[in-house]
């Protein structure tokens, strides 16, 4: 059960993962594009400028899981690098229980009001459906906002995912710590 | 202020340093341990929990800076320029050209370093590029060890000062807020700003500095030790490689001159310059993986070089009643240009995609997916730090070393070189990133306000500059420096690790030099933007 669970999460992440990488590629040619009209010929599209905003937020905040995944955010691997599987293990362990998860939790909650204020109005009983302030920006900012919540919703399913292997490592059910990251297809 | 903040955050600090170490990622771990605090502070009565309402606001910020922008652009130019092995072509012209003399193979190590600093700003990627294509060479041709190592650990690092770098965005990114902050306890509520582009222009000639220092050491130490750095023999025919230089050279240095002329030019902001760097990288990348045939890809960049000059001469914007004949003619002719453009550029998309690495991927996937992996590490740091210095304010953290600065006897002189020295041992066991978020947001608007002589303030892109380099120095020393690290990683075992230490020390040498002769001379650093921004 707890296998199929790390399985499906993981799978989950890198499928975002593999996804939200193209936005990398989608916002290098639209802020292009953006020069391109701006220099040549003049004109600015306020919408377009924003899309670039907004893709780079996406970009860092979607791809977090992923890259949590493929084991690419930066440690100090003094101690790390040479240390035996079973360290390896229990400093991820302890990692994700005592730092990713009540980090995710918190954010979760501290941004809860602030995202949905951006929603909806419960005392006035309005949608706020809050937008771009600029004159013609893009009407997306409260789902924007929004995607704080996936970012440490994935982030947490993440950190849940590297706990469980690294605990059943520790408990003798899997051969090698950390999994290999090529049999996944992913190299950092 | 009660003893009891205070210690906790000398705790705060002292666990971060502590459980760093242990090997869990740097921003979980800054966040975690914050978070940890902010609740015993609370418990404690001495923390107002309410201050974490501002973290998601902090978040959002970092979302939806113009200036961050640019930090996931650059790195796609430069992975791109890494992968599609552009860089790799640059070394193996330089040192045919320069290796049949003396120290040759030295000196293109430096010079292939500074173009692709230029370029990209990754530590990692350049020492272990150079650790690997060149030290072997160096080594057959019998290049002392110390001295090959030596240079090529010290061009690694040359990416982070010469602009336009990544670390360089994310530092003039934090120290405008700095100054910002700093010019409002001065109660000065029209603030100057300084921006990331000024601090391009302040490193630009710094770095150069740091470039002439290391070719001019280099050049010595072969004329004193021949026997350590000989010319290679049967060096190739001089002609046949002048022109291999000159195509090799030729494209990656307009990349370059383009995105840093624009930006120090004023004309395009960093973010828009680094989109048009990121392209001509794709560019660069599909002409270079078609084996040079691509006539698609050099249209299009006759196309682009066209479209400047229809421009300068032209006007061609769209948004007017009457367009006199010629400009509509102009006009058609911009419109043609952009669409064989956007073929060359789809051209070279499809070159890079069907391309695939060593490791069977496919040469643009790659690239995108290792861009989203950096960028979301960089941020995530961000992040991460930012909910560590919201509570180090918290609880007064900001107060007290602010006090401790300015008690200190030495006055400014003092204030800076503690700071620095602190940065320095933090450079043995942090990155770049960290350092910056979490040191420049705490110290910098203390020391921006502090005067260097009397009645004048601390100059913002003098002190961003002065820490960029003293960073840079700490990642080239022994024993902990980075970029140590990452070329024993690949170093052959021939190489022992002292001859790598031995190897750093002349660099470092010339690195203090710089910094030293910065504080006494910061024109150095000052003297560009002002001239370029009149400020």
């Amino acid at each position: 059960m707890f296998a199929r669970a790390i399985k499906s999460i993981d799978h989950l992440n890198r499928t975002l993962g593999h996804a939200v990488a193209w936005l990398a590629l989608a916002m290098v040619l639209l802020q292009f594009s953006v020069v391109v009209l701006r220099y040549v010929f003049s004109v600015g599209y306020v919408p377009m400028q924003e899309a670039v905003w907004h893709l780079h937020g996406l970009l860092f905040l979607l791809g977090a899981g992923y890259t949590l995944l493929s084991d690419g955010h930066v440690r100090v691997d003094v101690i790390y690098r040479d240390a035996s599987p079973a360290y390896k293990a229990r400093t991820d362990l302890a990692g994700c229980l005592f730092f990713v998860l009540p980090v995710c939790i918190l954010t979760l909650f501290v941004s809860w009001d602030y995202v949905l204020r951006a929603i909806y109005d419960f005392e006035s009983g309005i949608w706020v459906l809050e937008r771009s302030p600029e004159f013609g920006g893009l009407p997306l900012v409260w789902a924007y906002k929004a995607v704080i919540w996936v970012f440490a919703a994935t982030l947490a399913l993440q950190a849940i995912s590297m706990a469980g292997k690294a605990l059943s490592y520790l408990l003798g059910r899997a051969a090698t710590y950390p999994p290999d990251l090529a049999k996944g297809g992913e190299r950092t | 202020m009660t003893t009891l903040p205070i210690l906790l955050c000398v705790l705060m600090f002292a666990s971060v340093c502590g459980v760093l170490v242990l090997g869990f990622p740097v921003a979980f771990t800054l966040a975690g341990i914050a978070a940890l605090f902010a609740f015993v502070g609370a418990f404690l009565g001495v923390f107002d929990l309410g201050l974490l309402l501002a973290f998601p606001q902090r978040i959002f910020a970092v979302m939806s800076s113009e200036v961050l922008v640019a930090v996931p652009l650059f790195v796609f130019l430069g992975v791109m320029l890494e992968r599609s092995k552009v860089a790799e072509d640059l070394l193996g012209t330089m040192s045919q050209v320069f290796g049949a003399r003396p120290g040759g193979l030295a000196v293109s190590v430096t010079l292939v370093g500074t173009l692709l600093a230029a370029s990209t700003g990754i530590v990692g990627a350049t020492v272990v590029t150079m650790g690997l294509l060149a030290l072997p060479t160096m080594m057959r041709a019998g290049y002392g060890h110390a001295f090959s190592s030596g240079s090529i650990c010290a061009a690694g690092t040359l990416g982070q000062i010469i602009p336009p770098s990544i670390v360089l965005v994310i530092l003039g990114d934090q120290i405008s807020i700095a100054y910002q902050n700093a010019q409002y306890s001065k109660g000065i509520f029209a603030p100057d700003t300084v921006s990331v582009n000024d601090l391009f222009a302040g490193a630009l000639i710094p770095g150069l500095v740091l470039v002439m220092a290391y070719l001019a050491y280099q050049a010595a130490y072969a004329t004193l030790n021949p026997a350590r750095a000989p010319a290679v023999k049967n060096g190739p025919d001089r002609s046949v490689s002048l022109r291999g230089l000159a195509s090799a050279l030729f494209a990656p240095l307009i990349l370059i001159i383009a995105v840093l002329g624009s930006i120090l030019a004023g004309i395009a902001s960093p973010t828009e310059a680094a989109s048009v760097g990121a392209v001509g990288a794709l560019m660069l990348a599909g002409h270079r993986l078609a084996g040079a045939r691509a006539p698609a890809i050099v249209v299009a960049a006759l196309c682009l070089i066209m479209l400047l000059v229809l421009t300068a001469l032209f006007d061609l914007r769209v948004q007017r009643e009457a367009l006199p004949v010629a400009e509509l003619f102009a006009f058609g002719g911009a419109v043609l240009l952009a669409g064989g453009l956007a073929l060359g550029i789809w051209s070279a998309l499809r070159q890079t995609y069907r391309a695939r690495d060593e490791s069977g991927e496919r040469v643009l996937v790659s690239v995108m997916r290792s861009t989203l992996k950096i960028s979301a590490m960089i941020f995530v740091i961000l992040i991460g730090a930012t909910l560590f210095s919201l509570v180090f304010r918290g609880l007064g953290g900001d107060k007290v070393i602010e006090d401790f600065l300015q008690s200190l006897p030495g006055g400014t002189l003092a204030a800076v070189l503690l700071v620095m020295a602190v940065m320095f041992l933090m450079g043995f066991f942090l990155d770049f990133l960290e350092i910056v978020f979490i040191v420049v947001p705490i110290v910098a608007p203390i020391l921006l306000q502090m005067e260097v002589a009397p009645g004048q303030l601390m100059h913002p892109v003098w002190l961003g500059v002065m820490m960029g380099i003293n960073i840079q120095t700490s990642f080239l020393t022994p024993p902990f420096g980075f970029a140590l690290f990452y070329l024993r990683g690949v170093a052959p075992d021939a190489i022992g690790t002292p001859d790598i230490y031995k190897g750093v020390i002349p660099f470092i040498g010339l690195q203090i030099c710089v910094l030293v002769a910065l504080w006494f001379a910061p024109e150095l650093a000052t003297w560009l933007p002002t001239t370029l921004y009149g400020r």
